[in-house]
């Protein structure tokens, strides 16, 4: 067999290339074919070699926080197992505490015939978790939700995403990229459009999730490059460290949630410098992509109930206290009209609080017992059955 | 907008379909046009100005000097108005620069405001391809393009626009002609060239850019073994980059039935420096043969003015990839080379009695001698890393095995190709088997950065 590796053109020769690599149109078409299904079905394979056992609480890995098809696993596998879902941001994935003092660790100590799955996300805020939840939560249907909503997103228009000057907030890739405009996300149209086809493909999750299991959350090429002399595909183990595992006293290749005894006075994302500046329900950014998500939720079949807070409101004063409790209100107000049942509850104890938003482990247990004993929750999640 | 980005990608889901409706009709080259200066006004909307105007100068000068009994003096014109256009653009900062130096050391105390002029992408391509219509037409080996339409889509051809090929009249012109649309055939071998040229690129060039690119920002941090490695695999990464980019180029002007020149022959199996410059950016190396070289006098003249013209080509080549001395010591270093290599290379001990592979060593080793030049930040820090290599003592420089077996395989598949054993690389099986591997490497292994092109500098 000979590849003609010249092309004439009138007169002139064009040689074809320096390479023997030309395709015609069968052999593309076969070409085509075997590319598609391995990367239909190196993913679904790689899903059943691979073990994850991600501990009663489901808790993600910190380090892989921003792993959107181990989330869709965890997701999958929580729904296959438990009626109760907690999804929230880092108060309810429990930034400063390990798994065991999280508040759905918590509810489960309490009810525990209801297994609360801890679905929280580290770094996410209500914009990303409509697009967690539509892209990468599409199992969650006919199940019983806490949706948390934390109040810090709306304290400042920088962290309601509303300022036009450049802010880079996590995980980008699940916002809204075209429309509706987020006025502080100045990504590339390129970088949007990629974004986009990821929701759409499961090839470049599953990549990613390589690279954030195996590769340091580099990619294979940067990682040979740190690591020349080991082989990049000695270290695919096909096993995925739990949550406790990763937080293993002296396993100091990861990094473990902030111990409490380690914290210093700047809470996460805040910008104290700046003070409170809170947004009103009608104009925020973030409470619009919240409502969103409940509305999403509910087309999907499942029980939602609203966890509002708690806020730290003891770090407030005067004007910002008024504010922040007229937010509380609006809040309250749009929840009640829309018929979603929701608990929102007074600020906990000073002491019960690492942060402007995120609880004690001391906290999250009182916060548990306080759910447990609301009306509304026992009516929406404890005293119902999908049985 | 690049070709391994989305943009491209949805600009030319929308250009393809509408120029192989169009192609048969008088609007075909119209259409061409204006995806052309949406796809350089994609950049810079001022780009599609800068471009217009040579374009215009030069359409026009052609006609003059079709009328004219001095051709010479339109010919001068035209070569003015584009040299000028590349001076103001490419050499302001430079030589603003070196008079500055030159008064400083001189003690007069005055210095010239530095323009601060950004480089227009492609504008170093097109000139010189609007630059070899005139020629070529005064020269008489071609014919005018009546056409505007046609001759402004000859000098912005969006594939080739920003980094090449710089294609001749006398190839692209009668093709912007042909009513035929593209075959089948041609879609087919478009898409391997792309597939590729996409390998090459973000799968090589940007893995080894790794690696090079810290050990040549901080080159006095390093030690020889480093030094040595990251020049080897500059030359891998320059030669996979610009390559790379011309199979995209070259893949995506076939996909729309063009069939742009060759840019590339597997440059690093050169046996003779000589050889290297018919392999390496083909388009470029007989553009300056075919309007610098050849009409200063070429080889006809005697050996001192052979050399003398040589020498010139060579540092008027360097100074085209950019405005900065080490392009010029590039060339003057290949020049010295040629000066130095073409006698042994012409004996019959050379040509008989040396292993090919020992020349092909010899040639490739040169060649990453000099790319230290193009490659340093500056000529301190080209002289940093010469003398380090010699001089600094051995330590591990953490050598990326994994890349370095990729550079073999593909030395290995080049050599191969230029062998008797070529017809391995031509079975059926082997060809599809590099195409799924290529495709499924950039889909799972590939760098997830998007990287320039190291070419759309110049």
């Amino acid at each position: 067999m000979s590849v003609n590796n010249t092309v004439d053109f009138q007169k002139t020769t064009v040689p074809f290339s320096s390479n023997c690599i030309r395709l015609s149109i069968g052999q593309w078409i076969i070409v085509t074919v075997i590319c598609l299904a391995a990367s239909y079905l190196i993913p679904v394979l790689w899903g059943r070699i691979e073990k994850y056992s991600p501990g009663p609480d489901y808790r993600i890995p910190y380090e892989m926080s921003n792993d959107y098809w181990l989330y869709e696993r965890g997701c999958r596998l929580a729904c296959s197992r438990n009626e109760t879902l907690v999804i929230g941001d880092s108060v309810i994935w429990g930034h400063y505490v390990s798994s065991d003092n999280t508040l759905s660790h918590y509810l489960n100590e309490i009810a525990d015939d209801k297994q609360f799955a801890n679905l929280g996300l580290d770094g996410i805020h209500p914009a990303a978790m409509e697009g967690l939840l539509r892209y990468y939560g599409k199992d969650i249907s006919n199940k019983n939700v806490i949706l948390h909503f934390n109040p810090l997103w709306m304290s400042t228009p920088k962290l309601d995403l509303q300022t036009e000057k450049e802010y880079r907030f996590n995980h980008p890739k699940l916002v809204a990229q075209f429309t509706p405009k987020i006025p502080c996300y100045k990504a590339s149209f390129s970088a949007r459009l990629s974004a986009v086809t990821r929701r759409f493909f499961t090839l470049p999750n599953w990549v990613s999730h390589i690279n954030i299991t195996y590769y340091n959350s580099s990619d294979m090429p940067a990682w040979t490059i740190a690591n020349p002399y080991k082989n990049p595909f000695k270290t695919v183990t096909f096993l995925i460290p739990d949550t406790d595992e990763y937080e293993k006293p002296g396993n100091s290749a990861v990094r473990r949630p902030r111990a409490e005894n380690q914290l210093n006075d700047t809470p996460i994302g805040v910008p104290l410098t700046d003070g409170y500046q809170w947004v009103t329900t009608e104009t925020s950014l973030q409470w619009d992509t919240f409502g969103r998500s409940i509305q999403l939720l509910k087309e999907r079949g499942n029980r939602v109930f609203v966890l509002v807070g708690p806020f730290n409101e003891h770090v407030l004063e005067g004007t910002s206290l008024d504010a922040y409790k007229e937010l509380k209100s609006q809040i309250e107000q749009w929840l009640l009209q829309n018929n979603i049942a929701y608990y929102a509850p007074g600020a906990l104890p000073a002491e019960f609080y690492i942060d402007v938003s995120h609880p004690t482990s001391e906290g999250y247990a009182l916060l548990a017992q306080q759910l447990c004993v609301n009306e509304s929750f026992k009516t929406c999640i404890l005293n119902f059955s999908w049985d | 907008m690049l070709f391994h980005t989305w943009p491209f990608v949805i600009f030319f889901l929308i250009v393809y379909p509408v120029y192989l409706i169009l192609k048969r009709t008088r609007f075909g080259p119209a259409w061409l046009l204006i995806a052309s200066y949406f796809f350089y006004g994609w950049i810079n909307p001022l780009y599609v100005f800068l471009i217009l105007y040579p374009t215009l100068v030069d359409y026009a000068v052609a006609a003059r000097m079709e009328k004219s009994k001095r051709p010479r003096m339109w010919l001068a014109v035209s070569i003015f108005n584009n040299l000028l256009l590349l001076g103001f653009f490419k050499y302001a900062d430079f030589i603003t620069d070196n008079i500055n130096i030159l008064l400083s050391s001189l003690k007069i105390p005055y210095e010239i405001a530095a323009p601060g002029i950004l480089l227009p992408v492609g504008l170093s391509f097109y000139l010189f391809q609007s630059m070899s219509y005139i020629i070529d037409f005064y020269r008489g080996d071609i014919e005018r393009e009546k056409s505007f339409i046609r001759y402004a889509t000859f000098v912005s051809l969006f594939p080739r626009l920003l980094a090449g090929p710089i294609e001749r009249a006398g190839n692209l012109l009668p093709q912007l002609d042909k009513k035929a649309g593209p075959t089948i055939e041609d879609f087919t071998d478009g898409l391997s060239l792309f597939v590729v040229g996409l390998f090459k690129k973000v799968a090589l060039a940007d893995y080894l850019a790794i690696y090079v690119d810290k050990v040549y920002s901080t080159p006095e941090q390093f030690q020889s073994p480093a030094l040595i490695l990251a020049t080897f695999l500059f030359a891998w990464q320059i030669y996979f980059d610009f390559s790379g980019y011309t199979d995209m180029a070259r893949g995506v002007a076939r996909m729309m039935g063009f069939r742009l020149m060759l840019n590339f022959n597997n440059p690093y199996l050169a046996t003779s420096l000589g050889d290297f410059w018919s392999r390496w950016h083909i388009s470029l190396s007989s553009w300056f043969k075919d309007y610098v070289y050849i009409p200063l006098g070429g080889n006809r003249k005697g050996r001192f003015n052979t050399y003398r013209n040589m020498f010139l080509t060579m540092v008027i080549s360097g100074l085209w990839h950019g405005a900065a001395w080490t392009f010029v010591i590039w060339g003057v270093v290949h020049a010295l080379g040629r000066f130095l290599t073409r006698e042994v290379e012409q004996t019959e001990f050379y040509k008989e009695k040396v292993p090919k592979i020992a020349r092909q060593l010899f040639v490739f080793g040169f060649v990453c001698f000099a790319w230290i030049f193009f490659r340093a930040e500056s000529i301190n820090d080209a002289w940093i890393i010469i003398t380090r290599i010699f001089t600094s003592g051995i330590a591990d420089p953490y050598c990326p095995v994994f890349a370095l077996a990729l550079i073999m395989i593909v030395w290995l598949y080049q050599f191969l190709y230029e062998s008797r054993l070529k017809y391995i690389l031509e079975l059926k099986l082997v060809r599809i088997a590099c195409a799924v591997l290529m495709i499924l490497y950039l889909a799972v292994l590939a760098p997830s950065s998007e990287q320039a092109f190291i070419y759309l500098q110049f």
